[in-house]
């Protein structure tokens, strides 16, 4: 259990290449629980493999409760991780398995047995101590990993590199929640990586929005949903999507043309603006519209709807109650909680 | 219908099975012959059309007009034996590398070095006699068996080299990983994580160079006189002017039957799920 700080860390797979991953800093506290979300070739696995050791970065230091550890071995770290693919040793049993860290490091069969019995008994794999590990289900074979990394008292961290992928929907869910409760009950720091903003954001405390080798934000799933920084962040976190519209300085304001839609003008004004919001911020309202435009289609979504508004300045979308009567055709309009309206300039969020 | 089916299919293992054992019992039978029943036309049943001897099995062991083969036979299982045991640890070795490792050496890449072993039996045999000799006798190991096992080395190495390479490439590269995070050292995960799952590699390789080494003639054949013999060599020296095929039969018999017993185990080893698991 070790903070992790990553000091001008960045790397490129060949020397004066591209980034694979831009210069960043971040420190991630003991016990936390972080998530690394972006689309696939974003860096996030780049990341992953730095912190284990697996890869030398080639600028920057990565920092385990302030010491220096960008140069020690992969097997000197302390790291337990998760892969995408469940890997076992196949040639042994679901106890070997557990207590293969134990054997590396040298630790009495004495001691090995009670530890993987406490394991096993709390991740549910106690009856199954002594079968073939390759004979388990892909879910069961992932919490052997998991448990390889809680045998080891001294484990830094885990990592889990999209755990969750070849996973059935209904043990996701279980998963998930098994994952939340382990790192409560070991305090073990735990980092997510992952493509799915649903996972990211229900599992972490801290969410690390990547692109293009990049950090385009970091913050708590709240403020990730509610301030994006970038207009790629707002499209990417949140289903359906952040709406974004055109808008133009407009005497002391900066406004949505033929809306309510405005935000107080900024000093300088060159550069393309946006206004943007999120569907669960919008209100349907009979008079007194702020924006309002003619249904194109309806969204069923059990307890909600979702609305999409034709309107001159684009396309924005409504999260509803179900059963307000509307359908495609209809005139419809809204109006916006406080202050839930976002200005970009440039596709960044500048108030 | 059913009925049909299975008696066809018995029909066809039967006649291949015949086709198969035949040569061998012809061997065997003619083994036990004398000259004029193996010249005078063929003879098939022992005691009516021919009067069984043991002259042939003599021959074997030093009888008349036999050379003993008990020392060329022992020679050849310590040859064989050692030369494969050598190439199959050398050889695991060498794919493990170049299954995980990235080599260059100017504009040579992984695979150039793995063709570069199996172009080592590309080559016909004959072009390496020369420098086989000249080194051998370099070192003063001509008609020696430490000369023989040295070139049985580098003859079987290449075998071993191209199956492990495949079979190492078929194990993710996270399984190394993840034993290298739970604190293992490379040789430890070597041995203990990743040699278990290569196991059928081992055995298919493992017989390969047992079937390589044990039939091998031309090395035998170059690179001893008289002190040091291999069985295929003492096996050609039983010929004479009249072929005694009697004697011969019973060599090849005994030859060949350590390579049976060798298929059988691993054909039991390969049904009975000793690789159970192994693969993916």
């Amino acid at each position: 259990m070790v903070e992790i700080r990553l000091e001008q860390l960045a790397h490129a797979y060949r020397r004066g290449g591209a980034y694979a991953l831009r210069p960043l800093d971040m420190t991630w506290r003991s016990g936390g629980t972080y998530a690394l979300l972006g689309p696939s070739g974003c860096g996030k696995s780049t990341m992953l493999n730095i912190i284990s050791g697996l890869i030398q970065p080639s600028e920057g230091r990565v920092l385990f409760d302030g010491r220096d550890v960008t140069a020690l071995e992969t097997g000197r770290r302390k790291i337990a991780q998760v892969f995408q693919v469940p890997v076992i040793y196949r040639s042994m049993t679901v106890g070997q398995n557990l207590g293969f860290p134990l054997v590396c490091q040298r630790l009495p069969a004495q001691t090995r047995r009670k530890r993987v019995e406490q394991i096993a008994e709390r991740l549910g794999l106690g009856p199954m101590l002594h079968r073939p590990a390759h004979s388990l289900t892909a879910d069961q074979k992932q919490l052997v990993s998991l448990g390889r990394g809680l045998v080891r008292d001294d484990v830094a961290a885990i990592l889990l590199d999209e755990p969750l992928t070849v996973i059935d929907p209904q043990q996701k869910f279980d998963l998930r929640r098994i994952l939340k409760e382990i790192n409560a009950e070991f305090g073990v720091t735990m980092v997510l990586v992952t493509h799915d903003q649903t996972e990211a954001m229900t599992f972490a405390e801290e969410v690390v929005v990547m692109n293009m080798g990049e950090v385009v934000q970091s913050g708590s799933p709240r403020a990730l949903f509610e301030r994006p920084a970038t207009r790629h962040v707002g499209s990417f976190i949140g289903a359906p999507a952040m709406n974004f519209l055109p808008a133009d300085p407009m005497g002391p304001q900066v406004a949505v043309a033929g809306t309510g839609l405005a935000m107080p003008r900024p000093d300088a004004t060159e550069g393309r603006f946006c206004l943007g919001f999120r569907p669960e911020h919008a209100r349907l309202v009979r008079e007194g519209a702020t924006m309002s435009g003619i249904v194109t289609r309806i969204w069923f979504e059990g307890l909600d709807e979702i609305l999409a508004l034709d309107h001159p300045s684009g396309e924005v979308r409504l999260r509803a109650p179900a059963g307000i009567g509307l359908k495609p055709g209809d005139q419809a309009g809204f109006v916006l909680e406080d202050g839930a309206l976002r200005l970009y300039r440039d596709d960044r969020l500048i108030a | 219908m059913r009925t049909l089916y299975l008696a066809l299919k018995y029909l066809a293992v039967t006649l291949w099975s015949a086709f198969v054992i035949f040569p061998f019992l012809w061997m065997l039978s003619t083994s036990f012959k004398t000259q004029n029943a193996v010249t005078g036309g063929a003879t098939w049943l022992p005691w009516l059309q021919f009067e069984p001897s043991l002259a042939g099995w003599r021959a074997l062991f030093g009888g008349a007009g036999g050379v003993n083969i008990v020392k060329p036979y022992l020679n050849s299982v310590v040859v064989t034996g050692t030369a494969s045991a050598i190439a199959l640890v050398l050889g695991t070795l060498a794919a493990y590398g170049l299954s995980r490792f990235s080599f260059r050496a100017g504009p040579i890449r992984n695979g150039d070095i793995t063709f570069f072993f199996i172009s080592q039996r590309i080559m016909p045999p004959i072009v390496l006699a020369i420098p086989f000799f000249l080194m051998l006798r370099w070192l003063g190991l001509l008609d020696s068996l430490p000369g023989l096992i040295l070139v049985y080395v580098a003859a079987l190495m290449p075998i071993a080299v191209w199956v492990m390479v495949d079979f190492f490439n078929t194990i993710p590269r996270a399984l190394d990983e993840m034993a290298w995070m739970d604190g293992c050292t490379p040789v430890t995960t070597f041995i203990r994580v990743i040699l278990p799952n290569v196991l059928p590699g081992l055995v298919v390789a493992g017989m390969f160079c047992l079937i390589f080494g044990w039939n091998d003639f031309f090395f035998a054949f170059t690179l001893t006189f008289t002190k040091t013999q291999l069985l295929p060599v003492s096996i050609v020296a039983l010929n004479s002017s009249v072929t005694p095929w009697w004697s011969l039969s019973a060599a090849a018999i005994v030859s060949v039957a350590p390579l049976a017993v060798l298929a059988f185990v691993v054909e039991r080893f390969l049904a009975s799920g000793g690789l159970k698991g192994a693969v993916r």
